[in-house]
């Protein structure tokens, strides 16, 4: 390792996909990801993350812009001619080989000639060696996945590029995985570019996180960041669940804005709001379930002052162990999602009760209101 | 009273479930039935006979007895072992032709045909629409003396080389070892496409892009993925080719002359003409010996059990 090596940066400058057909994968598109750091692109299937990721591969050819490795330009590069290296979707091991070879088939294009070492120590990475002579079909999900992990590493790729690799594992192995993955590339220090759906694990893994909806990225940043401060209403719902309400501008009150909803206000620091703000437009209000606390309509005095109010009826009530999670009818908005830690649970919190919904101004984001509300949501990744 | 009338409905599905479990194991055999009548009557059957056959003397004007005349085995492969090296040759010869002309388009089939695909699979097809000996004939008029391939072949000097090569002679085509082996290359052809492009239609296309991705030039891509995967078709395929082949009589009666004979020639010439049945049936069990242990050898050595 040299000073200060760049030479595992992913740059995509201007790169888009669009088929002979027609169909543009991926709009024009500028993103850099820093020399080893995980870099995860999240998003719905057909949102163009794993045509972007191909691109990197060089698997598919980008209809325009450029694909820069460190200083290198790689866009026209056949995939075999580029220093990254892919873990694929449903693995593709060769069925003909057994682990050993799978493992060492880099190498030995590359002319390496001993490669017993160095396959029997990645072997030992992914907790294999006694699998070494099996054939790929004799082994478990999880150990095909660490087999494919361990036939691209081997190479010290400048960058491994992983396209769903945990997407065929069941949730527990998965998360079991993803741990193991976040151990191996802190380990090794390699780039990694994850693609998944799964928001929950582009969080768990991810240094940062980019969102992609419709060949486009919606919003970069780390994990905390994108749930703390999402700027679109697809990231507000596609990451986590948040409850969006349609308010009018008010007035300005210092560092907030005060939001007329419902008969009630709403206040809402101004630096945490994406959207334009002018006295009468509209806005769209974001609370995360678990930022809200519910109160009894009958202890509504007992609520500190200063805190941002809604009434509302329990809807429904769910108690899922470590905490409840309760829908709201509200008159600003008619499925309000509440989560509740099951600390100290007030028995008269059931459906049909009146309570008051209440939560630190702080926790509150604005967004856009010309936006789709529903964009990202589960029910419209259904239809 | 209203229990006794509400016991026999639980009781009724019971007496049921019994007999279609009985029916059902009873199934297989149903349905192996008409088949394994089928291969009786006109495998095992025939088989016997001809067995018996082989080992029998006589004339036919005083009849054959069973005499266990195995002399009669060492006789037909001391006079005829020439055919049998022949037929072995030209199967061989003809199987690595269909083997370099049909892996190239299977290979084009499985993987580069796109919306071409059906049409080029039903060209490979079609000349199962007429029959084999107007096929095999209509070779003759292609390969004729003066038709335009020798004329071809010969201002392109290929005749020399082949003249060389002891395929052909003079300036013929026709009635050389290399009508005969181009008959049976012709004629047998589809019967290697057809599994090749099976099993290369398989392979999974993402293990081109995992090779590629390490490292593999497409050409070792081949060497070292697609090729060692398609092997099951390979074997397949060649079986399917060698073995008609080496039995084949039609392509050296109608393109070959006395001295390309093969041995199915000569069984037909013991059978039908010279009506020596105890050798014709005694060369048929030979050949179908040699057959089976090539075979057998081929299947070990190339080792497909666990791709398939």
């Amino acid at each position: 390792m040299t000073t200060p090596d760049n030479s595992g940066d992913v740059r995509l400058s201007g790169i888009s996909k669009t088929y002979d057909n027609g169909f543009t994968a991926v709009q024009p598109l500028d993103l850099t990801v820093p020399q080893g750091s995980f870099f995860a692109l999240l998003g719905a299937s057909g949102c163009g993350k794993t045509t972007t990721l191909r691109m990197i591969a060089g698997l598919e050819e980008p209809t325009t812009g450029a694909v820069h490795l460190g200083e290198q330009e790689v866009t026209h590069l056949p995939p075999y001619k580029r220093p990254v290296n892919t873990v694929f979707q449903s693995y593709a091991l060769f069925p003909h080989l057994d682990i050993f070879e799978n493992v060492a088939f880099g190498l030995r294009r590359r002319g390496i000639k001993s490669v017993k070492k160095q396959v029997e120590d990645m072997l030992e990475l992914v907790q294999l060696g006694e699998q070494a002579r099996k054939k790929p079909h004799q082994l478990s999900g999880g150990q095909q996945q660490r087999v494919a992990v361990a036939r691209a590493l081997i190479n010290h790729p400048k960058v491994l590029l992983l396209d769903e690799p945990l997407g065929a594992l069941d949730l527990k192995l998965r998360r079991q995985m993803q741990l193991e993955l976040k151990r191996i590339q802190t380990e090794v220090g390699i780039t990694f570019v994850h693609v998944t759906h799964d928001q929950e694990e582009a969080m768990t893994m991810a240094d940062t996180v980019a969102v992609m909806n419709a060949g486009r990225v919606e919003q970069l940043g780390s994990p905390a960041d994108l749930y703390e401060n999402p700027n679109t209403t697809f990231v507000a719902n596609f990451l986590g669940t948040s409850n969006l309400i349609e308010a009018e501008v008010d007035t300005e009150n210092g560092d907030d804005i005060v939001l007329k909803a419902g008969g009630g206000k709403l206040l809402l620091p101004k630096a945490r709001c994406s959207a334009p703000t002018k006295t009468g437009g509209k806005v769209l209000v974001g609370i995360r379930p678990e930022k809200i606390a519910l109160t009894h309509a009958d202890d509504a005095g007992e609520i500190p002052a200063g805190r941002n109010r809604l009434t509302g009826k329990i809807a429904d009530a769910s108690f899922i162990g470590v905490s409840t999670q309760y829908v709201i009818d509200s008159p600003v908005c008619d499925e309000l999602a509440v989560y509740v830690q099951n600390v100290e649970r007030d028995g008269r919190l059931v459906p049909g009760a009146d309570v008051v919904l209440h939560w630190s101004p702080a926790h509150t984001f604005g967004l856009d209101a010309t936006q789709d509300i529903d964009a990202g949501t589960e029910e419209e990744a259904a239809a | 009273m209203s229990t006794l009338t509400e016991a026999p409905p639980p009781l009724a599905p019971a007496e049921e479930a019994e007999p279609p479990r009985k029916r059902g194991r009873f199934t297989p055999y149903w349905l192996l039935l008409p088949g394994m009548l089928w291969l009786v009557v006109f495998f095992a059957l025939p088989m016997i006979y001809q067995a018996s056959t082989s080992v029998q003397t006589g004339s036919l004007e005083e009849g054959y007895k069973v005499t266990w005349h195995f002399v009669t085995y060492w006789n037909a492969l001391s006079e005829y072992w020439p055919q049998f090296l022949r037929s072995v040759f030209y199967a061989a010869a003809a199987t690595l032709l269909c083997l370099l002309l049909g892996y190239p388009l299977a290979y084009l089939i499985a993987f580069r045909a796109g919306r071409w695909r059906n049409l080029i699979m039903i060209l490979v097809i079609a000349p199962f629409f007429t029959s084999f000996l107007i096929r095999t004939l209509a070779w003759k008029t292609i390969l004729a003396d003066n038709g335009p391939v020798v004329h071809a072949l010969n201002s392109l000097h290929v005749l020399d080389l082949t003249n060389w090569l002891g395929w052909t002679a003079g300036d013929r085509v026709l009635a050389t070892p290399l009508a005969v082996v181009c008959g049976l290359t012709y004629n047998f052809l589809p019967f290697m496409i057809l599994p090749l492009y099976t099993s290369l239609e398989r392979i999974d296309g993402r293990l081109h892009e995992a090779a590629g991705d390490l490292y593999a030039r497409p050409w070792t891509t081949f060497r070292k993925v697609t090729f060692p995967l398609s092997m099951p078709g390979v074997v397949s395929g060649t079986l399917l080719t060698f073995i008609p082949a080496a039995g084949d009589y039609v392509n050296s009666e109608l393109l070959g002359s006395t001295d390309t004979r093969m041995i199915g020639n000569v069984i037909q010439t013991q059978f039908l003409r010279i009506l020596d049945y105890p050798t014709a049936a005694a060369l048929s069990f030979i050949l179908m010996a040699a057959i089976l242990a090539m075979v057998t050898i081929y299947i070990r050595r190339s080792g497909t059990e666990d791709l398939v």
